[in-house]
C-alpha cells in the first residue's frame, strides 16, 4: 500500500505527542504548582484536613514516585478526585461532555458550512461586491471576542426571538407533568442553539478567510490557467480543480482551530451558563480544583491530538503526492 | 508560399494592461501575422517583449486588467471581437497551448490521464470510455506507455510531464497549437526530444491534423531547429519576420542581427556579443523607434519616426528605416 | 518565491498574468499605503495608541472613582453612562485601551522574539538544529492554546506580567514555523550563497542578508500577534484570571457580565468595550493580512476572474466598449 510508512509515522507521532501531553500536565500541575492543597479553597479545608489530602495524593512523595504512579493511575483511566467534591473526576466529566458535544458540533458544522460557502464564492468572485461583502463580514465576526459576541447576542437577541438565554433545560418542564420526548427534544435545541450560533459566528469568521485565501492560492496556480484553455468554465474550475486542491490546507487548518474551538466554548458556555465541559473548567479555576482540571486538560489536549491525527490521514488521502 | 488559406491570421493585435497606480501598459503594439496549415513559426524575443501576451491573447486567456483590440481570424472569422464569448468555443477544440513549465500544468491531485480526457468529455467529443482509449492513444503517440495514464503527475520525470502536456494539448485534434517556452526547463537530451516530437506532430500528422505551431521562446537555436519562419518581437512589436533562413542570413533589422550575434556559436569559437542596454518602458508613448538607444545603426528619422511595417523582399518584413530607401538615400 | 526579486524586464510577462509589480526597498510600506483597507487599519491603530498614551489627559473622570449612579444611562455628564460601580464608562474605555494594547504589544513582541529566533535559527542552520526546534514547535502546536493559557494563568498568579509571559509563550508556534520556510528560501539564493562563498561569518549573513528579506513578514506576523493576544487578554479577564488591580476593556466585559448589565438594560456597559476590541483586532488583521498577502506571490496571480478583460473597438484606447 501507499505510504504505509506515512501512516505509521504518523501515528507514532501522535503516541509520542501523547504522552508527552501526560508527562507536560505532570509537570504544569504537580511540579510547578507544588501543590495542588494550599491554594484550595472550600468550607471545611483546615489545615489537618489539607495534609490528609496531601498523603491521599501521594503528594508526600518524590517527585519521581509521584510520576511514576500518575502514570500507573493514568493507565487504570484513574484520574483521581475532585479536591472539593471528593468524587472520582471522571464520573464528573461524562454529563457535561454529553452537554457539551452535540453543542459544539452544531456550531463547528455551522461554521464549516457557512465558511466554506463564503469563502469559496469569494475566492470565485475576487474583487466584487459579493467577495468584499464576505470577506468583511467574515473579518468582523473573526475579530470579536467570543464572550462579548455571546453577551450581545443574549441582550440583543434572546429575548427578541424569544429564546432562553441560560442553563440546557427550563426548570419547569417535566415538573408537573411529563414531558414528551419531542418537548424535551425541543427545549434542548432552544437553549442549544445561541451557545451554538455564537461558537458557530466566530468559527464561520475564521473558516470563511482560511477557505477564502485557500482558494485564491489554487487558483493562482498554473494548472487553473490551462484548464481555462481547456475552455472550462469558471465554476467547472471552482468545483473540479480548485475546491479538491484547496481542501487540503483547509483540513490542516481546521484540524488546527480545534484548539480554538475548545477555548471559545469555554467562554461561550460561561456566558450562556450551559453546564458542559466549558462550564465545568470555569468552576474547577474558581475553586481550584487542580485534579479536575488536570484532567479536562489532558481530555483536551488528547482530542486536540486525535483530530491532528485524522487531518494528517485526511490529507495523505487526499493528495497522492504524501508518500513519506 | 502555397495558396492555401491561411488557418489563422491575427490582426493589429494590440493588448493594454491597466496599471495599479493608475496608467497603461502598452504591452502588444499591433502585431499581425498570419499561419497556413503545418507551417510552424517561432516567435522570439527577450523577456518582456510582448510574445507571451500575444499568444495568450489569442486564447482570450487575459486577466481582467487587460483590454485588447484587433483581430484573431481563425478559418475566416474573427473569434476576438466577443471577448470570452466568441473565443471560448474555440478554446482547445480548435486552439490549444502547451504551458510554460509544464511542471505546473497538471492538477498535482488528479490523474494524468483523467486531465488529458478532461476536454475531450467537456466538448462532447468522447465518452468517459471513449476517453480513456484515447488517452492511451495520445500517450503512446507522444511515446509514453499507454498503461501511466492512471499515475499522478508527480509520478512523471520533467520530460515526461512536457510530453503529456503535448499529448493533452492535441486531445481535441485542435487546428492550432501554441508552445509557450515548451521546453526552458529541461535538459538539453530532453528538449531535443520534445522538440523533434513537435517536428514530426506538425509534418506527418500535418496532413491529417492540420497543426499549425507557434513556439514561443527566447532560445534562437530552438527555432532553428523546428521551424519553417521567425518572428522577432521587439517592445511590443514584430520587428522582423521572414523565412528562418533568410533572417539568419539577411537580416534586415539589426535587433534581429544583433540577436543572432548573441547567440552563442556552437563551436564556441566566436566571441558571444551581447545587446547593451535594456528594452524600453511600455507605459509611456515611444517617440520614433523603440530599438534606438540600443541600436548601432542609427540616422537621422529613428529619434522621430516610428518605422512602419516594410517588405523589402517578398515574403521578409521588418520595421526599420534602413530599408525604406527614401531615407536611407536623404542621410547619406 | 522569483517575484520577491525585482521585476523588470519580466514586468510585462507578469501583467500578462495577472501580476502586479512590487520591488523589495520599503514593501511593508508600500504595500501598506497601496491599500485602502490596510490604510484604515493603519490610522485605527494609531487613533487608539494616542488614546492609550495620552489616556490620563483624556479620561473626563477618575476612572476608578464613583462618579454617578449605578447603571447611569448616557448623558451630557456621562457620555457614554456608567457601569455598575457608577464609574464613567467613557474613562473606563481610555483608562482600559492602556491595558489592552499594552499587553497585546508586549505579548505580541515575546511571541515574535521566541518564534522569530526559533525560526530564524532553524531555518538558517538546517539539519539537527532544524529537527529538534521543529519537533518541539510541532508539539507545541497541538497543546490547545487556550486551556493551556487558562491554566497557566491559574497557576502561575494573576498579574499582567504573567499574563503577557504567558501570551507571548503560547503564541510563538506559528511565527517559527512561517519565518523557518522564509529563511530556507533566502538561503538558497544566490547573494546569500555567494556572500557566504566571500566568507561572511553566520552573524553576519543573518544580520545583514537574512533579516532583512524575512522582516516584511516577521513585521505582518507581529500585527496579527497583536491581535490574538488583545483577544487572549480579554478571554484571561473573561475568566476572572486578569490581574485584579488593573482596567482593561477585558475587564469591562467580564464586568457588563458580572454585573449583569443585560438584566440591567444597560447596553452602553456591554456594547462600547466589544466594538472597541473588535475594532482594534479588525484593524490589526487588516494591516497585518494585507501585508502577508502581498508577500505571498500565489495570491498575486489570479487565473479565474469573474471580471473579464475588454475589447477596445478599432478606434483607438479611449473608445471602449
Amino acid at each position: 500500500m501507499r505510504g504505509a510508512d506515512y501512516v505509521v509515522k504518523r501515528v507514532a507521532f501522535a503516541i509520542l505527542t501523547v504522552f508527552i501531553a501526560i508527562t507536560l500536565n505532570f509537570v504544569l500541575f504537580r511540579a510547578l504548582s507544588g501543590d495542588a492543597i494550599s491554594g484550595l479553597r472550600c468550607r471545611q479545608c483546615s489545615v489537618a484536613f489539607k495534609e490528609a489530602q496531601r498523603r491521599n495524593l501521594g503528594l508526600d512523595e518524590s517527585r519521581w514516585v509521584q510520576y511514576r504512579l500518575y502514570l500507573a493511575d493514568l493507565a487504570h483511566f484513574d484520574l483521581g478526585n475532585s479536591v472539593p467534591s471528593e468524587k472520582p473526576v471522571r464520573g464528573e466529566l461524562v454529563e457535561p461532555i454529553k452537554n457539551s458535544l452535540p453543542m459544539i458540533a452544531l456550531g463547528t458544522l455551522f461554521a464549516i458550512v457557512f465558511g466554506t460557502l463564503v469563502g469559496v464564492v469569494a475566492a470565485w468572485r475576487r474583487g466584487t461586491f459579493a467577495d468584499k461583502g464576505g470577506l468583511y463580514t467574515a473579518l468582523g465576526f473573526y475579530s470579536m471576542p467570543t464572550q462579548w459576541l455571546g453577551l450581545m447576542l443574549i441582550f440583543f437577541v434572546a429575548n427578541a426571538i424569544g429564546l432562553p438565554s441560560s442553563g440546557i433545560k427550563t426548570p419547569t418542564l417535566g415538573l408537573f407533568a411529563d414531558a414528551s420526548t419531542w418537548a424535551l427534544f425541543s427545549d434542548r435545541m432552544k437553549h442549544m442553539f445561541l451557545p451554538a450560533l455564537t461558537l458557530g459566528l466566530v468559527l464561520y469568521g475564521d473558516y470563511a478567510l482560511i477557505v477564502r485565501s485557500a482558494m485564491l492560492e489554487t487558483l493562482g496556480e498554473d494548472y487553473v490557467l490551462t484548464a481555462r484553455a481547456k475552455g472550462l468554465k469558471n465554476w467547472a474550475i471552482v468545483r473540479s480543480h480548485g475546491l479538491r486542491n484547496a481542501m487540503l490546507p483547509i483540513i490542516t487548518l481546521v484540524a488546527l482551530s480545534l484548539g480554538f474551538i475548545i477555548g471559545g466554548s469555554i467562554t461561550v458556555e460561561y456566558v450562556f451558563s450551559y453546564p458542559g465541559l466549558g462550564l465545568l473548567t470555569v468552576e474547577a479555576i474558581d475553586k481550584r480544583d487542580f485534579p479536575l482540571l488536570q484532567a479536562i486538560f489532558l481530555l483536551l489536549t488528547l482530542s486536540v491530538i486525535f483530530f491532528n491525527l485524522l487531518a494528517d490521514l485526511l490529507y495523505f488521502r487526499f493528495d497522492p503526492r504524501v508518500t513519506t | 508560399m502555397s495558396s492555401r488559406p491561411p488557418v489563422i491570421r491575427v490582426e493589429d493585435l494590440h493588448v493594454w494592461f491597466a496599471l495599479p497606480g493608475g496608467g497603461e501598459l502598452h504591452a502588444v503594439q499591433g502585431v499581425t501575422f498570419e499561419l497556413r496549415e503545418g507551417e510552424r513559426m517561432g516567435l522570439v524575443g527577450e523577456s518582456g517583449c510582448g510574445k507571451t501576451t500575444t499568444i495568450l491573447a489569442m486564447m482570450g486567456l487575459l486577466p481582467a486588467t487587460a483590454s485588447v483590440s484587433g483581430k484573431v481570424i481563425l478559418e475566416g472569422k474573427d473569434i476576438l471581437i466577443g471577448g470570452e464569448e466568441t473565443i471560448s468555443p474555440h478554446r482547445w477544440n480548435d486552439i490549444a497551448m502547451i504551458f510554460q513549465g509544464a511542471m505546473n500544468a497538471f492538477n498535482p491531485v488528479k490523474t494524468v490521464g483523467a486531465q488529458i480526457a478532461e476536454p475531450m468529455v467537456l466538448h462532447g467529443l468522447a465518452t468517459r470510455k471513449g476517453a480513456r482509449l484515447r488517452v492511451a492513444e495520445l500517450l503512446d503517440l507522444v511515446g509514453i506507455s499507454g498503461d501511466r495514464a492512471d499515475r499522478y503527475p508527480h509520478e512523471f520525470s520533467g520530460g515526461m510531464r512536457q510530453r503529456a502536456a503535448i499529448a493533452m494539448a492535441l486531445a481535441c485534434s485542435p487546428k492550432v497549437l501554441l508552445a509557450d517556452e515548451p521546453t526552458t526547463a529541461l535538459d538539453v537530451m530532453v528538449q531535443a526530444q520534445i522538440l523533434e516530437l513537435l517536428v514530426s506532430l506538425s509534418s506527418t500528422l500535418g496532413q491529417e491534423l492540420g497543426l499549425t505551431v507557434i513556439l514561443v521562446t527566447h532560445d534562437l537555436p530552438v527555432v532553428a531547429q523546428v521551424c519553417d519562419r521567425t518572428a522577432v518581437m521587439y517592445a511590443g512589436q514584430i520587428v522582423e519576420m521572414a523565412g528562418m533562413s533568410e533572417i539568419y542570413h539577411d537580416p534586415r533589422h539589426p535587433y534581429s542581427r544583433m540577436l543572432f550575434a548573441a547567440t552563442p556559436d556552437l563551436l564556441g569559437d566566436e566571441e558571444v556579443a551581447s545587446i547593451p542596454g535594456a528594452p524600453p518602458r511600455l507605459d509611456r508613448e515611444i517617440a520614433g523607434c523603440p530599438f534606438r538607444p540600443r541600436c548601432d545603426s542609427v540616422f537621422e528619422p529613428c529619434a522621430t519616426l516610428s518605422p512602419p511595417r516594410r517588405e523589402p523582399v517578398a515574403g521578409h518584413e521588418a520595421r526599420c528605416h534602413l530599408n525604406d530607401p527614401a531615407l536611407t538615400e536623404m542621410a547619406s | 518565491m522569483s517575484l520577491i526579486e525585482p521585476l523588470q524586464a519580466a514586468d510585462e510577462d507578469g501583467l500578462a498574468h495577472g501580476i502586479a509589480k512590487t520591488s523589495r526597498p520599503g514593501f511593508v510600506r508600500s504595500t501598506v499605503f497601496g491599500s485602502p483597507a490596510a490604510m484604515a487599519g493603519l490610522g485605527i491603530i494609531v487613533f487608539f495608541v494616542v488614546v492609550a498614551i495620552f489616556a490620563p489627559w483624556l479620561e473626563p473622570y477618575d476612572p476608578t472613582a464613583k462618579t454617578g449612579p449605578v447603571y447611569a444611562p448616557p448623558s451630557g455628564a456621562h457620555w457614554l453612562g456608567t457601569d455598575d460601580g457608577g464609574g464613567d464608562m467613557l474613562s473606563l474605555l481610555i483608562a482600559g485601551s492602556r491595558v489592552s494594547l499594552g499587553v497585546g504589544f508586549l505579548a505580541a513582541l515575546v511571541a515574535m522574539l521566541i518564534g522569530g529566533t526559533v525560526g530564524v535559527l532553524s531555518g538558517y542552520f538546517g539539519g539537527t538544529t532544524d529537527t529538534v526546534l521543529m519537533r518541539f514547535t510541532d508539539y507545541m502546536l497541538v497543546i490547545p492554546d487556550i486551556p493551556l493559557m487558562i491554566i497557566a494563568a491559574a497557576l502561575f498568579g494573576r498579574n499582567l506580567k504573567n499574563i503577557v509571559i504567558i501570551i507571548g509563550i503560547i503564541y510563538w508556534t506559528s511565527t517559527a514555523r512561517l519565518i523557518r520556510a522564509q529563511v530556507k528560501s533566502v538561503r538558497e539564493r544566490v547573494y546569500v550563497k555567494r556572500a557566504q562563498a566571500l566568507g561572511a561569518g553566520n552573524r553576519r549573513l543573518v544580520v545583514k542578508h537574512v533579516l532583512p528579506q524575512v522582516a516584511p513578514l516577521l513585521i505582518a506576523n507581529t500585527v496579527l500577534m497583536i491581535a490574538l493576544a488583545i483577544f487572549a487578554e480579554t478571554f484571561i479577564t473573561f475568566l476572572g484570571l486578569g490581574d485584579p488591580s488593573t482596567i482593561s476593556w477585558g475587564r469591562l466585559i467580564e464586568n457588563a457580565f458580572t454585573g449583569e448589565a443585560t438584566i440591567n438594560n444597560a447596553w452602553w456597559a456591554i456594547v462600547p468595550p466589544g466594538v472597541c476590541v473588535t475594532i482594534v483586532i479588525l484593524a490589526c488583521t487588516m494591516v497585518g493580512q494585507s501585508v502577508e498577502d502581498g508577500l505571498n506571490p500565489r495570491l498575486r496571480v489570479g487565473h479565474l476572474s469573474v471580471k473579464r478583460f475588454r475589447v477596445r473597438t478599432p478606434a483607438g484606447p479611449e473608445a471602449s466598449k
